[in-house]
Formats: structure tokens, C-alpha cells, sequence
């Protein structure tokens, strides 16, 4: 079991998010909680158990109240465990603290809070506590600890336990007297800020908060004041920011007595806490001085040399902070050169470790001057005044380095020299000589096969010695030449090549050194005598020429020369093998070609080369790209062709960075994407019915309007022959019409408005004939929505499901294939009117109906049935029924309430009669000549009956 | 002044990779997300963390030459705080993530920034920062172990045990100490309580003899040109190392640092915190400043109270008028092998009696070595199992003319070719020494026994001890281009 919770715990800590895919936080929680309350776990297992508490309590307890109850459990746990199991204890009280600080319980001062903060007090006072044992750290300590970060998260919680905790600090002789210094300093420095934000506070006020006589009013305005804090951040960042930052202040006068001797105390005391701790302490009481006026920096002053002369790296940096705060009303002139001088020192010192020295470097370039000029602060990196060449000799760059070092000095020393060169007009500056040495150093390692790591560096070192000096003509032609050397040395540098043509590009606006790299990295590739290419250099070449075609002012005719020449038939060429990546390489080339300004003077060398590729290239796929090309180059005016290849360029274009082989297609995606149909990844509109068909109306018309002139066979029989006479003409009312109206569903804008929609649908059974594509010209969201019109062939007018599909183009040009929902087509919507000869009027509609009603009655038809439902339904709710659901199918007259005669026809030639007796219940005798219309029927009628129930009742 | 999160992983240049410990505390990353407001990006999972880490660090898809967010030239790592660019439902950038590496460990932490989030603070305006650094330090020596290399039980044992070390260092996030090396090995007592306050960084007291032991070791580096037009570096720095077991809450110790009369004084002095008093004298000269010949010369007096373990209770750097040996190697082409040719002189300030003494003449992009056919005036020579190297051994003594001489020539006919390196190709071709001498050190600096005084009842023991060594001594070949571009620059 305790194997598995160690696994367990540490496949929660590694991801949270999968462990609790597999059960829930609060199971999970629960688990805990049970286990520590287990008498049986031993306490090394609880410790554990403890830390997903300790690390992710927001996860565990996502609400406040599970927070506290959480809390409440964990000190219930607490007061069970006996007191020598200490470890476990102290980390029970980090926990404790972890899960009342993440849920709110500390800043809504939950009574689980409450009751944790005077345990924690009352510990902090047990000084009965473990003397002995002074390699544990006792639990007093860590209860100080948690007091400290309480009061750090929740600024001014024990603002008025000042005077405990400074009678406590005093008091201790132990190795605690650091914890309780710690806390006693961020409580002062809180109390402290609280004074400044209270307009009225001064002296007195400050006088009583030390000495403990808070009055029970100010008590209470403390307290509230916790709460109303408009920006929390404000007073959880450090307070003093640069010189050019305001600290409040809190105006006391010159006598605070009290303060001081509190100040000194703390300060005399430093020397025995831990470099961490004394860094720490030194913070907080610079925000404190510097908030109090009254108090002069020169308090530190007995500090300072101990401090100046340290190894250790997070004392020296407070005490750069410390002049950052005071400047010179703590540090002469004499002081700043010397701490100068030291950071330099610190910056290439050879017993310090990398990071540290790195950390100097960066302090040099943020270096707190007493008088600072400008205010660049901000971030930027400027060079404080007193930081000679001279004296930054000392940080210049060799090869040796490790490229973080390396690249750290090199932008130091660019920035040294570039104010010499600024100051020293005309001069030729050493120190610049000296860098672009050291670049080439690098560059010569390069060359001799460095690793990647050196490649890196070398690049960035390029692009910094550009960014810096990219006005130094000399330079950079002499770095451009180098570097097409390089590159034809080591055509696989052609990715960095490339990345440094274009980040100067977009970085270096005012320089046009990326231009003529590019230039002349062309220049040396047409150059090179094809036959002794490799592939492999050969595929790096088409890369680099590919960036090179993207420069509009680059004439572009040895580029096309050079791709001649490759594919020019030749057993040697490496084209011969008909690589299908290098034949994608060349087709790159050939696209970025095509859309070149100059290509007027290229077309016909271009044509060319596309042609060979066609008709030689060994790849199909290359050869039907290029064909594609030539046609689109040879057809296609210059505009056009610009219009469908450029888009590509504009969207994928360079950001394209992955390199696999899926992506090396980029190359031709622009057109990919301009000439192929995308898929959208979900459905962007839908067909929704329409409301009833007026085909229906226009029967009732008739119907309603009784033809007085109206020729009908008199006899049943007749009327049955005519009727069916019609359907000898092949495709008589066989197709019944579905309306439908083509809505957007929610989503993506880019789809707002589509164009040329030609919709398709397939049948998922074979109950109908094959449907035919249906056109769309327009949808347009917030217009009225166009309307589709389905005419569907039953074979059998059963329901189905229809799938439908469809391709449109959007506004950007784009073709899409999208998926609708799918279509339900119910067993109403089969329903078709009578289709009686014309020129028939309710008397012939009428005969007709009892001719086939007494021909589905009698017994030996083969497919002829008949049925009753009845259902209970009032008069007026039939009436509503009927004419709601029937009305367009209705023989008999509406106002005859004796019998409603219904027939509805379903193509292809499938009846369906109803005679509907009203009563109690209503009888709806049913008649058919096709018996497995029943089912459907019966669903249909009990579904239209059943909600007519509900509305009529 | 807190970290919100710390990580340790191992991997083998990026390879293997695990997460051996992580520990994220809650409370930091509470106030962090109240510090940041808007800007706040989450701590994401240790997945995500390792992998974005190893991509920032130029350790990730080793297999690939290039890869644009690894590689990008834009990108320079203002290290050492990497940003971590996280991706997903929390997007934003992960600032700054402190990382140290040792071997096949890194260890890193982020920082909580107690500044306004934008624009971005300066790295030097957040004492979290160096607070970290410290820290990282801290536990990378405590994982390291004693020997200062990994290996891979005691790692493992130290990783187990470090969650009650994070207990006693950083309870809540914020570091409060460093991690301690083992139990001192003295017998010490708990504290009796008393009006003197015990320092924080002093586990116990002492309880028996009294013993000042004080080590001077001074490490020589230098780079040999053997040209005119480029000017020979070398450098001197000092460190004083001590173990004191002295009875006492807060015992008084003081050494002192003397030079001989002429001696250059001692540069850039860096002391222990345990020193309770400097003079601005000590700590005046600079080796990045004028020299200035009437600058302090010593005595240097260094009052401390000791903490139980050994420490480093200050260093120097010092500039001596010449190197210890001056070298010159020359390589000459000559058919199928390579004429080769030294001289090394020890200067007669410098004490013949080496602990040992032994130069390295490494050959690289050539084949392994075939013939080798060369006579030296003193010592033996060897040829390394792998045939790329020579090993001058000098053994404890120049001879009385205090030089040495290397003649010869070596043919490159061996079988397979040796190991490639990007500097020294074609005729750039170095000598490295190592070098150690006993009881004496460069710039003359030494600690006498009596000048050791303790302030406290019984009598101490007190041992000093001297020596130098060198470290990174090159001579480089003069027919060859030596890759150090120009000018007066330091190493």
C-alpha cells in the first residue's frame, strides 16, 4: 500500500490533470483525508499524502468551503498526532497554510482560519518546545514560517502583533531568532506601508503600532482597511522602484526614536542569519526606510563594507538594490565606480559559476547610477556612464566561452563600442575591429565543423553584430562574403542562413544588408559548376534560392540559369534519379518565380525549365505540378497568376517553420489551398422544413370553391378508371416536393458569407430514387435564408433519412466541402393530394374516395387492409386536428361534422383513406391498398392525436 | 523573494530525460497570480515544463539540425533566466526561469516577480533572482555530493531525502538557507541557552581541542603565444580555505594575509559572510583598474566568527610580472609528419620541487599517431592509449638549467582517425600543463601560524598550508593561428 502511494502521489504531482482524468478531486481528497486519519499509515506515508495538499490545494479544494472544511479536518489530524512525530506536524502546518491561503479562507477570515492563525501564535510563543534536538527543525520555526507567509499573502494580518513578535525576536537566543526576524521585518515593512496609505497617520501613529497601544478604534480601522485595498499588487510588489519610482512616505518628523532603535537592532543583528535571510531582511527594511522619511539610509551605513566585499551573490544584489533606493544619499561617487569596478570583476570572476557571472553581466547593464541620465529604465539596457572600454575590456568575448557567456559580453561590448564609435566620430574604433575578429573566430570554428551548439552562437552573434552595426559598411560586406563562403562550404547551414537573412529583414528596417546577402548568397550558388553538386547540396541550394526569389528587387535570371542547368538531361545531374523532395525543391523555386515583378524578362527561360520538368522529371506527382505551373504560366495573365499564387505566400508564407515531410508540400500550398477544396471541420449550415406547402392551398381553393361546371363520371367505377388511366404516363405524380429552407448554423465569421452552394444528397435506403444536386447561388447570415427544394421519387413513401453534403466557395475565394446534419424525411412528408384529373370537382373527389374505399374493403385484394383507431378527443380539439394535419387531403367538407373523409395519395401510387367518425371515442377507420403503410400510419396518427390531446385539453 | 516552482532532471544531452524532483508551492503562486493580474501564466505541468525547458536550454530534438524555436537567431537567451514560451489554454510567457547545469543534472526554479509585470522588470531589480540562483547553487552541491559528481546511488539517496531538506531550507518557497553537506563531523552540543544570540548558519557548538587549520591554494592560468604581435596572458587567483574548531557561541578568529615586501598587492578580495569587519583598504584594488603603485599592500586582516564546517573565507587575484614556465612549441609540416619542437623554462622565482608536473600535447583531425620519434632533455615521455596524445611526464624536478627541451618528429599512419575538434585544425596545436607545487604560491601571499590569533580560553592548534596549481595552462603552437582574435584581452 505504501509503495502504492508513493506512486500514486507522484503520478499527481507530475499531472494533475491526467491523475484526476482517472477519478475525481474530491474522491480523491476524500481518499486523503481518510488516510491520515488512519492510525495504521505510518507517518513517512502521511508526510507524503500531504504534498498534493501542499503543491495543487486549489485542485483538491476547489471551493471555499470545501477549503475549509479541508482545513478542518487537517487540524483535527493535527491535535490527534502525537507531538514527537515532528516532521509530520511541521509539514501539516504548511499544508494548513497552502490550502487556507489558495481558497479564500484567509482573505474572507474563515473561523478555520482563525483557529489556525492563534495556533499558529500560541506556537510561535511555546518556547517549551524540542530544546534539544537541534538538528530537526523544531515546529516554533516552521509555525514562524507560516505566520510570515500568512502575513506575506495577506498584507497586515499581524500588523498589531508587532510589538509580540519584536519582544519574541529579542527574546530568542536559539537559531530561531532568524525566523522570527524574518517575520518580525515583513510585519514592520506591512504595518509601515499601511501608515502611508492612511492620510492622517504620522509620528503617533507610528509610535503606538511599535509599542503595541494600538487604540481599539485604529484596531478596527486596520482591520477594515485589510479588506478595501483597491490594488492588492501594489502592496505585495517590492516598493521601491528605481529612482524614478514614487514610494509612499510617511511623514513623521525626524524623531522616530522608536523605529530606529528597532531598525538597528534588526540590522545589528543581521550578521547572524543566513546570506539568504540577511538578503531578504536588508530588502525589507530598504522599503521601510525609504517609506519613512525620518529614518536617513545612513542606518545601513555600518552595513556597507561587510556587505561590498561579500561572495555571496544575493547579499552583493541587495545592496545594489539597497542603491537603487538611496543612491547618493548612501553611496558616494567613490562607492559607485568601486561597486562598478566589482560587478566587473564578478562578471568574469573564475570561482563563480556561470549563472552568477551571467547575473553580473546583466546588472552591469541595469546598473542603479546615482545619477542616472535619462530615464531609460524600463527594461532597456543601458551602459552606466562609468563603464570605460577600458574597463569592459575585461568582458570581451573569446572563443572559449560558453555561447550563453559569450553572447551576454558580445552585446555588452557592442554596446561599449558603439558609444565609443559614437563619441570618437570617424575614428576607427579597436574595440569594433576586435568584435568582428571574434565573429570571425567564430565563424572560422563554424567552418572547421563546430557543433550545433557553436552554429547557434555564431548566428546570433551575426545577428547582434548587425543589429549593432549594421551601418559599418566595411564590416558588413566583409561579414556578407564570409558567410556565402561559409555557406557553400556548408550547404547545410542553408536553415540558419536563411533565419539570419530574414530576422535582420524584419528587425533591421533601415538596413538593406539582408538584400544583398541574399544577393550574394545567389551570386555564389549560380556560380558553382553544377556537375559537382551534390543532392544534398544541391536541395539546400533550391532552398536558400527559393528565399532568394522572395526579393522582389533581386533580378532573378542566374537563379533561372542555374535551374536550367540542373534540369538540363545530363547522366550526372542529380535531377537524372527524379527525387520527388528535390523535384518539390525546384518547384518552390519555380512558384516563387511566378510571382516575381520581373518575370516578364523570365517567362520564356522559366517556361523552359517547366517544360523539361514535365516531360522528363522521373516523379508523376513533379511532373503533373509542373505541368500544372507551365499551364497556369503560359495561360494565366501576370495579374491572375499573382492572384492564385500569391495568396499562399501571404498566409503560410514564411511562418511555416516545421520541417517535416508533410509540410515540405508548403511550398505549394498557397496554390494547394487557391486550387483545392478544403474540409470544414464542422457543419456550417443546415436544412430546416418549411412551413406547410402551399401546393396544399391552392386544393382546398378548389375544393372550397365549388365548380359549378365540373365534369365527372358519375359512377364510382368510372371515376376509378379515369383516375387510374392518368398513371399510365410514365412518371404521373410520382415525386412528391419537400421546402426547405438552408440556414447558417453558429460559428466561424469567416463562413458568414457563401457563395455558389451546390448541395448533394445521398439516400440511405432503397425506398427512393437517387436525388439530384441541388444549387444554391447565395447564403448570406442575417439575410433571408433561401429556400431548397427537395422533389423526392418514392419507390416505396416510407420515412427515411437522407445525408447531404456540400461544396461552396467563400467570399475569400476558397472552395469547402462541408458536412450538413442530416435530413429526416417523416412519413407526413410523403403525403401528396390527390392527384385527380383535372376539371374534377368534390363530387368526383368524392366518388372516387368511396370507389377505392370499397375496393380496399373488400376482402381478396392482396395488399388491401383496413383498420380502426379510436382515441378520445373532443370536438372542437378534432376539428382543430383536422384542420391542422388534414386539411390539404380533406374530400368531404369541412363544415360536415358528421364524417371527415381523408385521403391522403403517396407517390408512386400508394392511398391512404381515412374516415374519421367525431363521438366519444372518435373512430378513425382507415383503409389502404398498400398494408405496410399501417405502421407508419398508426405512429403518425397516434403522435398528431396525442399532441392535440395536450393542446386541446 | 519566493519561487514559485523548482525542478530537477537528469538527461544525457537531452536524451533520457526524467523529472527526478519537482515541488511547486501554493502560496507563492497564490501571490504571484494577484501580482501579475492580467499578465499572470500559470506554472504548466511537468511535461509541458521539461520539454519547453530543454528546447530554451538548446537541448531538445538533438537529432534535428535545426529547429526554429530552438535555434532562431533573434533568440539569445538572456540567460540565466530563460523564458519558457507556454503553450495552450494558458498561454503567455514563463519568466524568468533560473537553470543550472552540472553534467547530466539541471535544476531550476522561477522565480516569483514582486514588480509590475509590464513592462518586463530588469532581471537585476528582483532579489528573487539572486535569491534563486542561491538556492539552485545550494542543492545542486548538496545533490552533487562531496566528490562534486553524480553518481547515481548517492543521487538517488539525496533525492529521497530531500523533501525534509526543503523543510529545513525553503519550507514555504522562500529560501531561507542552503542545504548543509552531511552532519559536521565534529562532536558538537546543543546550545545552552545564554544571553549570546547562536548565528543561524552555526548548527551547534564545538566541544574539545581547538584546531585552525587555514589552506592558501593559488591556481595559475595562463595562454602562451609565442608571438611577438600578440601579447602572453596569464592570471593568479587565491583562495584561502579554512576549518575551525573552536569552542564557543560566537568565537573570535582572525587571519591575516601578508606579501612579501615588493609583492603586488592582492586584487578583487571576495570574503565569506561569516567575516564579521573589512577595512575599505582590502578591498580597494581591482584587476580591471590602473594599478596603482601606492596602493595597500597588506597586512590583510580578516576578523571572522567560523562557522562548524570548512569554508572559503575569502579569495584574490593577484598579477605576477611572469608566468611560472614559459613555453614555446613549434609544429612544422614536413611530408607525412610533423617536425615538433618545445622548450619549457621554469622561472627561478618558483620553487623545483613539483608534486608533479606533467605537459599534454594532444593532436586532433589527424590519424592516430603512427611513429613517434621524438627525445626529450628530461622526463619520460608516453603515448597515449588512444595514439592522439603525448604525455611529457616531468616528474618532481626541472634539472639545475631549469629547462626542458622536446624534439622530434611524428608521423600520422595509424590505422583510424583520431578526434576531430573545430579549433585546432591544420598547424593550431597546443600544449596544456599540470602542474602542482607544495608549499609555495605565486604572488608570495602567505598565512603565518602565529599571525592566526583565536579569542578564546584554551590554546588552538593551527595549521597552514600553501600551494599553487595550475589550471586552463596553455602554449600554444606559434607557426599556427592561435584562436584568440587579438588585443590585450584578458582570458
Amino acid at each position: 500500500m505504501e509503495e502504492n502511494w508513493a506512486e500514486r502521489i507522484s503520478a499527481f504531482s507530475h499531472s494533475p490533470s491526467r491523475f484526476l482524468s482517472g477519478t475525481t478531486a474530491e474522491a480523491f481528497l476524500a481518499e486523503l483525508l481518510r488516510e491520515l486519519r488512519d492510525d495504521r499509515a505510518s507517518y513517512c506515508v502521511k508526510v507524503l499524502l500531504l504534498s498534493p495538499l501542499c503543491e495543487h490545494p486549489t485542485l483538491l479544494c476547489p471551493s471555499d468551503s470545501v477549503g475549509e472544511e479541508t482545513a478542518l479536518e487537517l487540524m483535527s489530524v493535527l491535535d490527534q498526532c502525537p507531538p514527537k512525530f515532528v516532521q509530520f506536524r511541521c509539514h501539516l502546518l504548511l499544508a494548513l497554510t497552502a490550502v487556507l491561503v489558495c481558497t479564500s479562507c484567509v482573505s474572507l477570515r474563515s473561523r478555520a482560519f482563525q483557529d489556525f492563525l492563534d495556533l499558529l501564535l500560541q506556537m510561535a510563543q511555546d518556547t517549551g518546545d524540542l530544546q534539544g534536538d537541534g538538528a530537526l527543525r523544531s515546529l516554533r520555526a516552521t509555525a514562524c514560517d507560516c505566520l510570515r507567509e500568512l502575513e506575506a499573502c495577506s498584507p497586515g494580518l499581524l500588523s498589531q502583533r508587532l510589538e509580540l513578535l519584536g519582544g519574541l525576536r529579542q527574546r530568542e537566543t536559539s537559531r530561531l531568532h532568524q525566523a522570527y526576524a524574518g517575520l518580525h521585518a515583513l510585519v514592520l515593512r506591512n504595518a509601515v506601508y499601511r501608515l502611508t496609505q492612511d492620510a492622517g497617520a504620522g509620528a503617533e501613529h507610528l509610535k503606538a503600532l511599535l509599542g503595541g497601544h494600538t487604540s481599539v478604534a485604529w484596531e478596527a480601522e486596520l482591520d477594515s482597511g485589510l479588506m478595501s485595498d483597491k490594488d492588492p499588487s501594489a502592496i505585495l510588489s517590492y516598493l521601491v522602484l528605481g529612482p524614478m519610482g514614487t514610494v509612499p512616505t510617511l511623514q513623521t518628523g525626524p524623531d522616530c526614536k522608536e523605529l530606529r532603535s528597532v531598525l538597528s537592532s534588526l540590522l545589528e543583528e543581521s550578521y547572524l542569519l543566513t546570506p539568504l535571510c540577511q538578503a531578504a531582511l536588508l530588502h525589507r527594511l530598504t522599503e521601510v526606510v525609504a517609506m519613512v522619511p525620518g529614518v536617513p539610509p545612513a542606518v545601513f551605513r555600518a552595513q556597507l563594507l561587510r556587505l561590498l566585499g561579500t561572495s555571496e551573490v544575493c547579499l552583493l544584489h541587495s545592496t545594489l538594490l539597497l542603491k537603487c533606493a538611496f543612491t547618493d544619499s548612501l553611496f558616494s561617487a567613490e562607492d559607485e565606480a568601486f561597486i562598478l569596478q566589482r560587478l566587473v570583476v564578478l562578471s568574469q570572476h573564475p570561482l563563480l559559476s556561470a549563472p552568477e557571472k551571467l547575473f553580473y553581466t546583466d546588472c552591469l547593464l541595469h546598473f542603479p547610477e546615482n545619477r542616472p541620465i535619462g530615464c531609460g529604465g524600463d527594461g532597456d539596457e543601458s551602459l552606466p556612464v562609468l563603464l570605460t572600454p577600458r574597463l569592459a575590456s575585461a568582458l570581451a568575448p573569446t572563443v572559449f566561452n560558453d555561447s550563453a557567456t559569450g553572447l551576454a559580453r558580445f552585446n555588452l561590448l557592442s554596446l561599449v563600442y558603439l558609444e565609443e564609435a559614437e563619441e570618437g566620430e570617424g575614428e576607427e574604433s579597436r574595440g569594433l575591429a576586435y568584435l568582428y575578429q571574434h565573429l570571425a573566430a567564430l565563424l572560422r570554428v563554424v567552418a572547421n565543423g563546430g557543433n550545433r551548439q557553436v552554429v547557434v552562437t555564431f548566428f546570433r552573434a551575426a545577428f547582434l553584430f548587425l543589429s549593432y552595426f549594421c551601418h559599418v559598411e566595411r564590416y558588413c560586406r566583409s561579414l556578407t562574403e564570409e558567410l556565402c563562403e561559409l555557406y557553400l562550404r556548408h550547404t547545410h547551414l542553408a536553415p540558419h542562413v536563411i533565419n539570419l537573412a530574414d530576422q535582420v529583414q524584419d528587425k533591421l528596417a533601415e538596413s538593406d544588408w539582408a538584400v544583398g546577402f541574399l544577393r550574394a548568397l545567389q551570386g555564389v550558388i549560380a556560380e558553382a559548376p553544377p556537375a559537382r553538386l551534390t543532392l544534398r547540396d544541391l536541395s539546400w541550394h533550391l532552398k536558400t534560392l527559393a528565399r532568394v526569389a522572395e526579393e522582389g528587387e533581386i533580378p532573378q535570371h542566374s537563379t533561372v540559369r542555374f535551374l536550367s542547368s540542373v534540369t538540363a538531361p545530363s547522366p550526372s545531374s542529380p535531377c537524372a534519379g527524379g527525387d520527388w523532395r528535390l523535384g518539390n525543391g525546384l518547384l518552390g523555386v519555380c512558384r516563387r518565380l511566378l510571382v516575381h515583378p520581373s518575370l516578364d524578362s523570365l517567362l520564356i527561360p522559366l517556361a523552359d525549365v517547366l517544360q523539361h520538368l514535365t516531360r522528363r522529371y522521373g516523379d508523376t506527382d513533379i511532373r503533373d505540378h509542373a505541368r500544372l505551373y507551365y499551364t497556369l504560366l503560359t495561360t494565366l495573365s501576370r495579374e491572375k497568376l499573382a492572384g492564385v499564387l500569391a495568396r499562399g505566400s501571404a498566409e503560410g508564407g514564411r511562418q511555416v517553420k516545421k520541417r517535416s515531410l508533410s509540410c515540405i508540400m508548403a511550398e505549394s500550398e498557397g496554390l494547394a489551398s487557391a486550387l483545392t477544396i478544403h474540409q470544414t471541420e464542422k457543419s456550417i449550415f443546415r436544412l430546416i422544413e418549411a412551413r406547410s406547402e402551399p401546393q396544399g392551398e391552392t386544393q382546398t381553393d378548389e375544393v372550397s370553391d365549388l365548380n359549378l361546371n365540373e365534369t365527372f363520371p358519375a359512377e364510382a367505377n368510372a371515376a376509378l378508371e379515369e383516375y387510374r388511366a392518368q398513371f399510365d404516363v410514365p412518371g404521373f405524380a410520382s415525386e412528391v416536393t419537400l421546402n426547405y429552407q438552408l440556414t447558417h448554423l453558429d460559428g466561424d465569421s469567416r463562413f458568414d458569407q457563401l457563395f455558389s452552394i451546390r448541395l448533394h444528397f445521398s439516400l440511405t435506403d432503397d425506398h427512393y430514387e437517387e436525388l439530384g444536386d441541388v444549387s444554391v447561388p447565395r447564403l448570406l447570415r442575417g439575410r433571408p435564408s433561401p429556400e431548397v427544394r427537395l422533389r423526392l421519387k418514392p419507390r416505396r413513401p416510407y420515412p427515411t433519412t437522407l445525408h447531404a453534403s456540400a461544396v461552396f466557395t467563400t467570399q475569400d475565394g476558397l472552395s469547402w466541402f462541408t458536412v450538413l446534419p442530416h435530413v429526416h424525411v417523416a412519413f407526413r412528408q410523403a403525403f401528396a393530394p390527390l392527384p385527380a384529373p383535372p376539371g374534377w370537382g368534390l363530387g368526383g373527389r368524392l366518388g372516387l374516395f368511396q370507389g377505392l374505399w370499397d375496393e380496399m374493403s373488400a376482402e381478396e385484394q392482396d395488399d388491401c387492409a383496413t383498420s380502426l383507431l379510436c382515441c378520445q378527443l373532443k370536438e372542437v380539439a378534432l376539428t382543430a386536428l383536422v384542420e391542422k394535419h388534414f386539411l390539404p387531403y380533406l374530400m368531404s367538407d369541412l363544415t360536415d361534422e358528421e364524417e371527415f373523409k381523408v385521403l391522403f395519395f403517396l407517390p408512386p401510387r400508394s392511398h391512404v383513406l381515412l374516415k374519421i367518425r367525431p363521438g366519444d371515442p372518435v373512430h378513425f377507420s382507415v383503409a389502404t391498398d398498400n398494408w405496410q403503410l399501417l405502421r407508419h400510419l398508426n405512429s403518425y396518427l397516434l403522435t398528431i392525436t396525442s399532441s392535440q390531446e395536450h393542446t386541446g385539453l | 523573494m519566493s519561487v514559485r516552482a523548482l525542478w530537477i532532471i537528469s538527461h544525457e544531452k537531452g536524451e533520457n530525460v526524467s523529472i527526478r524532483f519537482t515541488r511547486r508551492f501554493a502560496t507563492v503562486e497564490h501571490r504571484a497570480k494577484s501580482l501579475a493580474g492580467s499578465s499572470y501564466v500559470a506554472v504548466p505541468e511537468d511535461y509541458s515544463v521539461l520539454h519547453l525547458l530543454l528546447t530554451e536550454m538548446g537541448l531538445s530534438d538533438s537529432d534535428k539540425y535545426y529547429v526554429a524555436l530552438r535555434d532562431d537567431c533573434l533568440h539569445r537567451q538572456r540567460s540565466p533566466a530563460l523564458e519558457l514560451r507556454v503553450d495552450g489554454p494558458g498561454k503567455g510567457i514563463l519568466w524568468p526561469v533560473l537553470a543550472i547545469s552540472h553534467g547530466p543534472l539541471t535544476l531550476a526554479c522561477l522565480p516569483i516577480v514582486d514588480a509590475p509585470a509590464e513592462p518586463r522588470p530588469p532581471l537585476a531589480s528582483l532579489l528573487s533572482v539572486s535569491q534563486g540562483l542561491t538556492l539552485l547553487a545550494g542543492l545542486q552541491t548538496f545533490l552533487l555530493g562531496s566528490g562534486g559528481k553524480p553518481d547515481n546511488e548517492g543521487l538517488a539517496s539525496r533525492l529521497a531525502i530531500l523533501p525534509s531538506v526543503l523543510l529545513q531550507v525553503c519550507p514555504l518557497g522562500t529560501p531561507l538557507d542552503v542545504p548543509l553537506l552531511g552532519a559536521p563531523a565534529t562532536s558538537t552540543v546543543p546550545t545552552p541557552a545564554g544571553s549570546q544570540k547562536q548565528p543561524a548558519w552555526k548548527t551547534g557548538l564545538h566541544r574539545g581541542r581547538a584546531v585552525v587549520n587555514v589552506a592558501l591554494k593559488e591556481t595559475v592560468r595562463s595562454m602562451q603565444y609565442g608571438d611577438r604581435s600578440r601579447q602572453d596572458l596569464w592570471d593568479v587567483y587565491g583562495t584561502v580555505t579554512c576549518k575551525c574548531e573552536v569552542e564557543g557561541m560566537l568565537p573570535n578568529v582572525t587571519v591575516t594575509l601578508t606579501l612579501p615586501p615588493n609583492g603586488s598587492p592582492l586584487q578583487d578580495i571576495l570574503v565569506h559572510p561569516c567575516v564579521t569587519s573589512l577595512d575599505s583598504c582590502i578591498l580597494t584594488a581591482s584587476s580591471v583598474d590602473n594599478c596603482d603603485g601606492s596602493a595597500f599592500s597588506g597586512p590583510y586582516k580578516f576578523p571572522f566568527s567560523p562557522p562548524l564546517e570548512p569554508f572559503r573565507l575569502c579569495s584574490y587575484t593577484s598579477q605576477v610580472p611572469v608566468p611560472p614556465i614559459l613555453g614555446s612549441y613549434q609544429l612544422r609540416e614536413e611530408e607525412n609528419q610533423l617536425r615538433v619542437s618545445v622548450t619549457l623554462k621554469l622561472h627561478e622565482s618558483v620553487k623545483n620541487s613539483f608534486e608533479y608536473c606533467e605537459a599534454h600535447l594532444p593532436f586532433f583531425n589527424r590519424d592516430q599517431m603512427g611513429v613517434v620519434d621524438v627525445k626529450v632533455s628530461s622526463g619520460q615521455m608516453d603515448v597515449s592509449k588512444e595514439k592522439n596524445l603525448l604525455v611529457w611526464g616531468l616528474g618532481q624536478k626541472f634539472p639545475k638549467s631549469r629547462e626542458v627541451t622536446m624534439e622530434g618528429k611524428i608521423s600520422f599512419s595509424g590505422p583510424t582517425p583520431g578526434p576531430t575538434d573545430p579549433i585546432c585544425t591544420e598547424l593550431t596545436a597546443y600544449i596544456k600543463l599540470y602542474f602542482k607545487v607544495p608549499d609555495m604560491t605565486l604572488s608570495g601571499c602567505c598565512v603565518d601560524q602565529h599571525s592566526v590569533q583565536v579569542y578564546s580560553s584554551a590554546k588552538p592548534r593551527i595549521i597552514t598550508s600553501r600551494e599553487l596549481q595550475s589550471k586552463e595552462y596553455f602554449i600554444w603552437n606559434s607557426t599556427g593561428t592561435a584562436p584568440v582574435s587579438s588585443g590585450p584581452m584578458m582570458l
